[in-house]
This record gives structure tokens, C-alpha cells and sequence, in this order.
């Protein structure tokens, strides 16, 4: 006989994985149970129980813990002791409860019934299990890895004294106080006791929105009794409180004081595989060797953004404003060291890094544009370029095997001996000569005064568009770069050497890139991305908007393969490269890649006709 | 222990083979046990009023607490025929004359709450002599003056229970506001909060016997910590 339980069904049918089971499952689901309670602080599971049950919690918050690490905290509709549902083995964290807590137990010879029926049950707690274990094992590799929230104390997150009123001040009084201080959450104290916390919400919320006067005092809006956390507590925890309670800000205690507060905001800024922070952290070190720490996260950000799917262009973006971030914390480094520069001047980017298409282990390519007042033969320049080539390499950016780094006398030129160089690549290339140039059209401004480059570009990016010598060569280069399109019927591998039978897809990238640079010198569009540079060629009438689509999207693909392929030797501990295995593709992919070259060949082809030919 | 147990004074035996017989037979529970070990159901009862001379019973709900466990799976819920209408208490429980109309009357309802009254199985599951659950409510004299009442009609004898009141713990426990104390029974939610338990909004004779149950435990948790030992029957037995 099943009694109706509203309460424990109606319950059970607001929390996953339950929410999603019939009406008649749930109605029978809580007869199911038992109900049981542990008092704060009752330790309910320990690690080497035999587990014979699942445990939901119905009020409360319980802890699990490894050796006394915090795993997870679980509050109301959460479950766990899945180690025995779902493992079969006993129970490997020890669950201690947290606040006083009401707790459901299902016994597992149901919880297998329900879930022979029902699998989406089964796979929910093996997800959250698999959440813990992972947790578990990230907090053991923590020394390792260094993970922020495992390894911070919420104290290290306070900036400042709090920024408090008394309970008698004004709503508008605490309103004008937060903006003054640019705070969002204001505490409310008494005798250095705290009484209650108001933050913009609030403000929203409980003033204006629910008509308060603004001269009320700020008691009535506040939230009384905020949850606190001790000083000594885990970021990890404050996040923990934070999204079980979905509250953003927490006021951080210590023997009965508050130290501070600690938000939302601060915990983000923990996080490890955010580029936008991980730009920050580099701008904050004091010495190249913490620079070099700083830039070992890249590969990280990388693959979380590669796992979030995020395209092959962001990527390149991403990686171009990491490497911008490294160079400019090197050259400031330099800077402090070297004394004062003498004389304006830009640190330019080359190539990939300057288009923003990086991949992962992609050579520095640089050079330093002066003023035309500097002295070039000033050794401060050359003291400069050492110290930041050096850097970048020790950063993981390996040398310019051709030598296009600012430490080449050659490539510290002066606005007017840029002018003349590029000169003499429009007026008299010669095909070696052409080689070298292509990359200096790929030139931005990374540090210093970007002016002086983008001086420089407005003059010599025309100038190489009328030389029809230079695009003739450029045009017979990119026409040169020929993608291994006979791949996939022979079987076009490099043949020699450590990368046989393998695929380098940065021909086909390669491809693109140089036809996209021809078109848009054609074009005298001074843009760099290569796809802004087939846009410029589509709207000066120079390329088909079909064709100029078509590769970019090729570009997309083969960027994307050459990412995850990396990523994946990154991860088993090699060295990035672009020699991709066609064998380890799925037909997709091979399919999808076999299409791309086809698209670069035949605009190689097109190009050609077109083109003014070498004479 | 036996059958003196049951009887009132002056009042006759219960008639042998009836459910309050079974019950007699079955030994109390010595107050010295562990309450670990003590068998124990949650009892509520819907009523047309507080006399159970003049007032119906409605509904019953019961569900065992079993070694600091509730047992949902032997949780029961009955509506009662009542003798005649509901009248305006229709308004105080939901309970209307149609709805309780082709339901079972007492007499039929009756012997499944003395059946739960008792156990034949100890508290590791071996078979025994039958022994007695000890009666647990909030504000308890409702349930035990209906109780009575019925048995003295049905089976003309009556029924003296051991019982554990949440309402006189939380009072000795001072965890109720006094002016409070005189609403008596509705003041199971407000007990409950004391203790962060989950609202209930669905009143129902079962949804309140697994309410005054969760309240014991979790009042038997704290009494336990203030005591620094584990309770006996006797640390929260109200008679």
C-alpha cells in the first residue's frame, strides 16, 4: 500500500535527477524511504562504511570530505554516499553534517530498482560522484597544480578594511557611502558587532523596487545576521557558500571581527584557466622568472578554451593577447632594468603573432620601429631585444629559426630605414628577398608607440600594392605553398625525416594566409587578421564573396585541427606541432579537410590567372 | 506486565482475539531501555473537534520511528466515515461528507493503528515476544482521549499507551515561546522552525505524524548532546 507523502514527493519532484521521473514513479518513491537527522556536527558516513543506501538532504547542508579536505557541501536536494550506489565499493569520503540536518535515505536495493527502470537516475549520481572524485583528486594534486581556490585562504582575498555604516544611517546615506567607496555591498555594525549586509540588490530589490523611502534606516533593507566565513576558510568554500546560497558577497570573521569581504568578483579572479586573468597575474610580476611561471598557464587556458569549444579564431586571439601581455611585462621588466629608453619607439609583432592567429609553440617573430630622432646604434636597444627574446624563450616561444627578431640588427630599423627596407622589397625583390618580406607585412605594434607603425604601414602597404614585381612573387609564393591535396587518394605525407606520414597542416594554414596577404596588399587594405584581409580583397572587387567565405572557413578548419591536435600533445607531455596524423581523423574531419584543401588549391589556381606573372 | 496494563478501573477485560487483546498481551517498554532500541509511532489524528465524547474522527495517520529512523514504507493514512456529518469543521481539515462518504468507519479502521501499536520483531529483526510501540504525538491528549474513546465503544475496554509528547519535550526543553503553549497542537510548525525543519504546507493526519516525527528526532539529537550520553525511554517519556 502507498501512502500519498506530499511533502517528501512534492520535494523530491523539485530536485534533479527525481524532477524528470513519471508522476507514478514519484508517487511511489517516498514510501520508499526512511527519514533520519544528524545534529551539526554528527559525522554520518565514514570513509570504509559499508554504504547500503543513498542519502538526500531534506534541510540542512552536509560536508564531504577526503582526509579532512572539503570535497563538496551539499544542501537541500543534493545527495550523496554514491561510492556504494555507484562503485559498489564502500563509502570513500566521510559526510558530516554541516548545519542540523533532515535527511532521506533510500535503501539501495531501491535505489537499483528505480534505476533498472529509470538509467537517467543512475547516471545523475555518477556524474555528481565523478564531480567528487575529480574534486577529490584536484585537491590532492593541489601542491602540485597550485590551484588557486584550493590553495588560498579567503583572508589572502581581503583588500581592505570593510566598508561599514551604523544601523541608524539612511538608506541613502548607505547608498552614497558604497559609491564613494566603489563597493557593492555595504556592512551594517554596531560596536564593531555586525548586524547585517546590504548590497546593490538590495538596494534594487528591497528599496526601490518595493517603494522604500530613502530615508529610511538602512536596518529595515538590510539582510540580518549574514552568513560569515572564518578568515582561515578555503576560497573554494566561499565559492561553495556562494553558489549553494546564491549570495555574492561574504563577510570574512575572526574572533568575533570582521576583516573584510569577499566576492564574487574575488573568486573569478581565481580562476586559473581565464585568460582575462591570467593577463592580469602577468602585468603583476616583479621578475622575468615570474613571467615565465605566469606564461606555463597558456597552454591550460588553451585547452579549456579548445574543451569549450571555442573557434580556432578566438583562440588565435586569445593566445596573440597572452603573448602580447608576456612581451609587454618583459619589455617593462627591461624597461626598470635598462634605464629609460632612449628615444621613441614601437615593439612590433611579426607573422602569426601579429596577425593573431598563433597556435600553441609558435616562434617569436618581432622587430623594433625607432624614431627617426633615435640613435639605432644606442646598445640600450639591443640590451632591450636580448632581454625579451630571451624571455619569450624561456616563455616557451621558441627563436625565429629566420631570424626575424628585433635582436638582428637588421630588424631595429628607424621610421625612415623601415620605409627604405620596404622600399627595396617593392622595387627590387628578388625571390629570396620576398621570402623574408612577407612576414614584415604582417607587423603590429605590441608596445611603445604604436604611431610610429602605424605611420609606417599607411606608407609601405600602397606602395607594395602598386609594385607589381612584389605581387607577382608574393602571388608565385602563395601559389608555391601547395596543400598536400592528393592526400587522401596517395597519401601526400611528408616523406623524411621525424614527421613521416604525417600531414602539416600549417601548408594548408600557410596557404591561406599568403593568399589572403597578396589579396589584401592588392587591395592596399592595411587590415592583418586573415580573414578581415579576404573581406578588404571581397570588397575592393578582388575575390569572389564566395571564394573569400569559403577560406575562411578552410582557415577555420585546418586552425581548429592544428589546436586540438596540439592540445592533445600537450596534454601526453610533447611538444606542440602542427604534423598531424591523418590516420587518427575521423571521416569527418578527413572529409571536411579534404574539402578545405580543395578550396585553397583552386584560389591558388584563380590567384594565378589573375595575377601579374613573374617575368 | 500483561493485561492489568489495559484496563482501566473499574472496567471490564478487552473481549480475547480482538486487536486491543493482542495489544494487552504485548510487554510495555521498560523506561531504563535505550531509546535507540525503542520502537515508536507517530500518530495524528483529524477530528471534528476536541471532545471525543461528542466529536469524530476523521482521519489517521501513522508511521513508525525505528532506531532514530522514520519508516516511510510503513506509513499509513486512513480517512474515517464519521457517524455523522462533518459539519463546519469541514473548513478546519478539507475533509467533506462526499469525500469520507464510501470510506471505512472506525470500527474497520481501529484495528490497523492497535496492530501498529505493537511489534512482534525486536529491533535487529528477530522474532520475539510481542512487544509494545510506545505512542508519539504532538499534544498527545487528542490522540490518546480519541483512542480511548473508540477502544471504550468498540471493545469496551481501554487502552493505556506509553506516550512521548514533542509539545511537552519542546516545553521542557524551553524551545517554545510561552504565550504559544495555549494554541496547543497547531503549534507543531512553530516547534518545527525552532529547529530550521522544512515547512509543511499540506496538512494531512500522515503529513503531521512524519512532522511530530522528525521534530522528535530532531529533539531527542539535542536533548542527547545536553545530556553528553545517549538517551533512555525514560529521558523523554511523558506517561
Amino acid at each position: 500500500m502507498d501512502v500519498e507523502l506530499a511533502e517528501i514527493r512534492d520535494f523530491l519532484a523539485q530536485h534533479p535527477p527525481f524532477d524528470a521521473l513519471p508522476d507514478d514513479v514519484l508517487d511511489r518513491l517516498p514510501s520508499r524511504c526512511s527519514v533520519s537527522y544528524a545534529r551539526r556536527g554528527t559525522v554520518v558516513l565514514s570513509p570504509g562504511d559499508p554504504g547500503d543506501r543513498l542519502y538526500l538532504v531534506r534541510s540542512g547542508a552536509v560536508d564531504i570530505t577526503d582526509e579532512g579536505r572539503l570535497v563538496d557541501r551539499v544542501g537541500a536536494g543534493g545527495g550523496f554516499g554514491m561510492s556504494a550506489l555507484v562503485e559498489h565499493v564502500p563509502a570513500r569520503y566521510a559526510a558530516t553534517a554541516r548545519e542540523d540536518t533532515l535527511l532521506l535515505e533510500l535503501p539501495q536495493a531501491d535505489f537499483d530498482a528505480l534505476v533498472a527502470e529509470h538509467p537517467a537516475v543512475a547516471v545523475h549520481f555518477a556524474a555528481t560522484h565523478h564531480g567528487r572524485i575529480t574534486a577529490a583528486i584536484t585537491q590532492l594534486q593541489a601542491p602540485v597544480r597550485g590551484s588557486a581556490v584550493l590553495k588560498t585562504s579567503v583572508r589572502e582575498l581581503l583588500r581592505g578594511e570593510p566598508v561599514s555604516v551604523a544601523p541608524s544611517a539612511t538608506v541613502a546615506e548607505g547608498a552614497r557611502v558604497m559609491t564613494r567607496a566603489g563597493v557593492s555591498s555595504l556592512l551594517v555594525m554596531q560596536d564593531g558587532a555586525l548586524l547585517g549586509i546590504v548590497t546593490d540588490r538590495d538596494l534594487r530589490r528591497r528599496v526601490l523596487a518595493a517603494g522604500v523611502a530613502p530615508d529610511r534606516p538602512v536596518s529595515e533593507v538590510m539582510t540580518a545576521d549574514p552568513v560569515t566565513l572564518p578568515a582561515r576558510a578555503l576560497a573554494l568554500e566561499a565559492m561553495l557558500e556562494m553558489t549553494g546560497r546564491n549570495i555574492h558577497h561574504l563577510p570574512v570573521v575572526e574572533d568575533g571581527q570582521v576583516l573584510g569581504l569577499v566576492t564574487t568578483t574575488d573568486l573569478v579572479r581565481l580562476e586559473r584557466s581565464n585568460p582575462v586573468y591570467v593577463v592580469a597575474d602577468v602585468q603583476r610580476q616583479q621578475d622575468v622568472p615570474g613571467v615565465v611561471e605566469q606564461a606555463a598557464r597558456v597552454p591550460a587556458v588553451v585547452a579549456q578554451l579548445v574543451r569549450e569549444d571555442a573557434s580556432a579564431a578566438d583562440v588565435g586571439r586569445v593566445l596573440a593577447a597572452l603573448t602580447d601581455a608576456l612581451t609587454r611585462r618583459l619589455v617593462a621588466l627591461a624597461e626598470a632594468d635598462l634605464g629609460p629608453a632612449p628615444g621613441r619607439y614601437a615593439w612590433t609583432a611579426l607573422g602569426s603573432t601579429a596577425r593573431e592567429e598563433q597556435g600553441l609553440g609558435s616562434d617569436q617573430d618581432h622587430a623594433l620601429v625607432l624614431a627617426d630622432d633615435a640613435d639605432p646604434a644606442d646598445p640600450w636597444w639591443a640590451a632591450l631585444a636580448e632581454r625579451v627574446t630571451e624571455g619569450l624563450e624561456a616563455c616557451g616561444r621558441p627563436r625565429c629559426a629566420g631570424g626575424a627578431m628585433a635582436t638582428n640588427p637588421r630588424w631595429r630599423l628607424r621610421l625612415g630605414g623601415w620605409r627604405a627596407q620596404f622600399g627595396r622589397w617593392s622595387d627590387e625583390p628578388t625571390p629570396d628577398a620576398v621570402l623574408r618580406a612577407a612576414i614584415f607585412y604582417d607587423m603590429r605594434a605590441v608596445d611603445g608607440d604604436a604611431g610610429l607603425v602605424d605611420t609606417l604601414r599607411a606608407e609601405v602597404v600602397p606602395m607594395g600594392g602598386r609594385s607589381d614585381l612584389l605581387l607577382a612573387h608574393l602571388t608565385a609564393q602563395a601559389a608555391r605553398m601547395r596543400p598536400p591535396i592528393g592526400f587522401f587518394r596517395g597519401f601526400v605525407l611528408e616523406d623524411a625525416g621525424e614527421h613521416r606520414d604525417t600531414l602539416d597542416l600549417k601548408r594548408g594554414i600557410g596557404a591561406v594566409v599568403q593568399l589572403a596577404r597578396v589579396h589584401a596588399l592588392r587591395a592596399s587594405s592595411t587590415a592583418l587578421g586573415t580573414g578581415e584581409r579576404l573581406a578588404a580583397a571581397r570588397d575592393a572587387g578582388l575575390l569572389a564573396a564566395e571564394s573569400a567565405t569559403d577560406l575562411s572557413d578552410a582557415l577555420e578548419l585546418l586552425s581548429y585541427l592544428r589546436l586540438r591536435h596540439q592540445v592533445a600533445r600537450v596534454a601526453a607531455g610533447e611538444a606542440p606541432d602542427s604534423h598531424l596524423d591523418p590516420r587518427q581523423l575521423g571521416s569527418l574531419d578527413r572529409r571536411h579537410l579534404r574539402d578545405a584543401f580543395a578550396i585553397v588549391r583552386s584560389a591558388q589556381q584563380g590567384l594565378t590567372s589573375r595575377s601579374p606573372q613573374v617575368g | 506486565m500483561g493485561l492489568r496494563d489495559v484496563l482501566g478501573v473499574g472496567r471490564r477485560l478487552p473481549e480475547p482475539g480482538t486487536p486491543l487483546a493482542a495489544l494487552a498481551q504485548a510487554s510495555r517498554v521498560d523506561p531504563r531501555t535505550p531509546l535507540a532500541e525503542v520502537e515508536l509511532l507517530a500518530l495524528d489524528l483529524e477530528t471534528t473537534g476536541l471532545d471525543p465524547g461528542r466529536h469524530e474522527v476523521l482521519s489517521v495517520g501513522h508511521v513508525p520511528v525505528v532506531g532514530g529512523r522514520v519508516l516511510l514504507r510503513q506509513a499509513r493514512h486512513e480517512l474515517v466515515r464519521p457517524r455523522g456529518p462533518v459539519g463546519e469543521s469541514a473548513v478546519h481539515h478539507g475533509l467533506t461528507d462526499d469525500r469520507l462518504a464510501d470510506r471505512p468507519d472506525l470500527a474497520q479502521v481501529l484495528p490497523g493503528v492497535l496492530d501498529a501499536l505493537r511489534t512482534d520483531t525486536g529491533p535487529s529483526g528477530e522474532v520475539g515476544r510481542p512487544v509494545r510501540r510506545v505512542l508519539l504525538a504532538h499534544f498527545a491528549q487528542i490522540e490518546t482521549a480519541f483512542l480511548d474513546e473508540a477502544c471504550r465503544r468498540l471493545y469496551g475496554a481501554r487502552v493505556a499507551l506509553q506516550v512521548v509528547d514533542t509539545l511537552t519535550l519542546a516545553q521542557r526543553m524551553l524551545r517554545v515561546p510561552t504565550p504559544e503553549l495555549a494554541t496547543g497542537r497547531l503549534r507543531l510548525d512553530a516547534c518545527r522552525r525552532t529547529y530550521r525543519l522544512p515547512r509543511y504546507r499540506a496538512h494531512s493526519a500522515v503529513t503531521d505524524a512524519l512532522a511530530c516525527a522528525e521534530l522528535f528526532l530532531a529533539q531527542t539529537a539535542e536533548l542527547a548532546e545536553q545530556h553528553g550520553r545517549p538517551l533512555r525511554l525514560a529521558d523523554v517519556l511523558t506517561r
